[in-house]
């Protein structure tokens, strides 16, 4: 019993990092029909920023909240100067945010050196509570709160808000939410922003979670949110949630009881919804 | 205009014999060791930088998983040369597992992915890649995990001038088979798709079917490729899956020009000589181990201003100069 529940745990606290990294993504995909190969770049950025941060000023929250900043002001420079110039073109546009996480991760280990930074988490998340004989780590406790706290913000900022509006219809038929008058390459770039905030926020918050951070990560977790998005489907987002959750969890019970295989799974779920449901398992835009 | 265009085919073919006879009489003119093991290196990726520009440059489908196939090929020789005998029985063997094995696993991804949208491959095929890593870390018993094995080769292939020459050879072969290949009725209809997928399906073609077989010849030639590189080094780990074996065939072809064949050995060349000399140059400054950064930064320059690459840019710089055609600008990669 002990030991499912923390499966659970760890499980939902997995999935909420891949939750991060894919919620961007998918919007993005969603919006602006642009599979951003570089998010992984964006989510170890937010990862090396964050913690560098954190170590430098003793605070967890400014160590997040500057990673945030990171991740907003990477998606600006990204959509400004990467995607925009072949905005349209989709091989160009797959090729270039390959070549842009390449430099990413690259000049990760130009900045901060190639070996990997250990990240703990700060005093009063460590250790963890012990209810009824059971041991729940406090740090797994925090990243899925934050989770659904930006899943409930993002959910909110969509249904209830001017911009929320404008992206849902964005997301449904951009041509005539232009035609309506709306710049809709001004909301592009904020959703962009979005997304990458995101992600860093998602790298940030894996670092004490690990244990330690290096440059290859944002690739690891990057297959792992490609995972979700087409199980999820492509720029549905509540389909990302319940997908990296999905995901999440398979691979935290499949990771103790049959390790060899955890990535296979997930990559199985991942054919059987190419074959059969392409437009990803929760329904919605293919 | 005919006539025209057969004297300009001549002359190129005459530049490919001269540089082709250039490259086999140059180990028996200049002794250096470090220069064959460069241009055996050189033939080996431009194999599989011609492999990639098959589905890139001339199907406009994008691969971020083309270690996979190398990586597959690689690891079939160093299995078979490890648990059995070094000979050219179990050699071709190998091949044929490598075959076997790339064209199975190209046409399901394939099938998979292909009739969806161009991201699918991609994705479909870095996560595979990852995948394969992954096994060929955990499965320990048959590839000994990340330190890898060496292993012996059959007897033809240890002389480096003689596996020199094969590997010339090979490259040689896959060039022409490829120009053969994309002159075909099959490879013109792959160039159709290339240009506009939905006029081609109208025309009444299959493009699922097309496309699936760009893939697999792609995917067995790449598995070759593999065989070809793990005999050059005798040794075999993990990071023939690794992702900058896919980088590496996209730089190549992307620097080089994209459907153009030629331009995948250019750019293999170019690689690999750059590859050589930052190596040399890191010891002067730590900026240059990172390599991998310029290559990026020049590989984003080059999508962005020059989609057409080397070649393509040269091609149609003579054409416009000739006035020969009517000056058509071919967007290779339009998706």
């Amino acid at each position: 019993m002990e030991l499912l529940f923390n499966l659970t745990l760890n499980g939902l606290a997995t999935g909420m990092l891949i939750f991060l990294l894919a919620a961007g993504l998918t919007l993005i995909f969603g919006l602006m029909d642009v599979l951003n190969f570089a998010h992984g770049g964006l989510f170890a950025w937010g990862a090396y920023s964050g913690i560098w941060i954190y170590s430098t000023t003793g605070s967890f929250i400014i160590g997040i909240l500057g990673a945030i900043l990171t991740g907003f002001l990477l998606g600006i420079i990204t959509e400004k100067w990467i995607i925009k110039p072949v905005y349209g073109n989709h091989v160009q546009q797959i090729l270039i945010t390959l070549g842009l996480m390449l430099v990413l991760s690259e000049m990760l280990k130009v900045i901060w050196g190639p070996n990997q930074l250990s990240a703990n988490p700060p005093d009063y998340l460590q250790g963890s509570w012990e209810i009824g004989g059971m041991i729940i780590i406090k740090y797994r406790v925090f990243i899925i709160f934050v989770g659904f706290l930006v899943f409930a913000g993002v959910q909110y900022l969509l249904k209830n808000t001017k911009i929320g509006l404008v992206v849902r219809a964005g997301v449904m038929n951009k041509e005539m939410v232009q035609a309506l008058g709306i710049n809709i390459k001004k909301v592009f770039m904020f959703v962009f922003m979005i997304g990458s905030g995101m992600a860093a926020l998602g790298g940030v918050l894996f670092g004490p979670y690990s244990g330690v951070i290096h440059a290859g990560m944002g690739m690891e977790f990057a297959i792992l949110a490609f995972i979700v998005v087409v199980i999820g489907g492509m720029g549905n987002f509540t389909g990302s949630v319940m997908a990296a959750i999905l995901v999440g969890l398979s691979g935290s019970f499949m990771a103790y009881y049959v390790p060899e295989l955890s990535l296979a799974v997930n990559m199985l779920l991942m054919a059987v919804v190419l074959i059969v449901k392409p437009q990803g398992l929760f329904g919605g835009k293919g | 205009m005919k006539s025209m265009k057969w004297i300009v085919n001549n002359r190129l073919n005459t530049i490919y014999i001269l540089i082709a006879a250039f490259l086999i009489l140059l180990p028996f003119v200049y002794e250096s060791r470090n220069m064959l093991i460069l241009l055996t290196q050189i033939f080996v990726f431009a194999i599989l930088a011609m492999s990639y520009d098959l589905l890139l440059g001339f199907t406009g489908i994008v691969s971020f998983g083309h270690a996979m196939f190398f990586g597959i090929g690689a690891y079939s020789i160093g299995i078979f040369m490890k648990r059995f005998e070094p000979t050219m029985l179990h050699f071709i063997y190998a091949v044929g597992a490598t075959i076997l094995i790339t064209a199975i696993v190209s046409f399901i991804v394939g099938l998979l992915t292909l009739r969806l949208k161009s991201h699918f491959y991609a994705m479909l095929t870095m996560a595979l890649a990852g995948l394969f890593l992954v096994l060929a870390e955990k499965w320990r018993t048959l590839t000994f995990g990340n330190d890898g094995f060496t292993f012996r080769v059959p007897e033809v292939f240890i002389d480096r001038t003689n596996f020199y020459l094969i590997c010339l050879a090979a490259m040689i072969a896959t060039f022409m088979i490829l120009k053969r290949f994309t002159n075909s009725p099959l490879g013109r209809v792959l160039q159709a798709i290339r240009e506009n997928e939905q006029r081609t399906e109208s025309l009444g073609y299959q493009v699922l079917h097309y496309k699936i077989a760009a893939s697999v010849v792609s995917g067995v030639l790449a598995g070759i490729a593999g065989i070809f590189y793990a005999m050059s080094l005798r040794y075999v780990n993990t990071s023939v899956f690794a992702m900058d074996i896919t980088l590496d065939a996209l730089l190549m072809t992307i620097i080089g020009g994209v459907g153009t064949l030629v331009g995948a050995i250019i750019g293999a060349g170019l690689i690999e000589f750059a590859h050589d000399g930052l190596t040399e140059l890191a010891k002067e400054h730590w900026i240059f181990e990172r390599w991998i950064i310029f290559f990026g930064i020049i590989y984003i320059l080059v999508v962005i201003f020059f989609p057409l690459g080397i070649v393509g840019t040269l091609k149609n710089f003579t054409w416009r100069r000739k006035k020969q055609h009517p000056v058509k600008k071919k967007e290779n990669l339009a998706g």
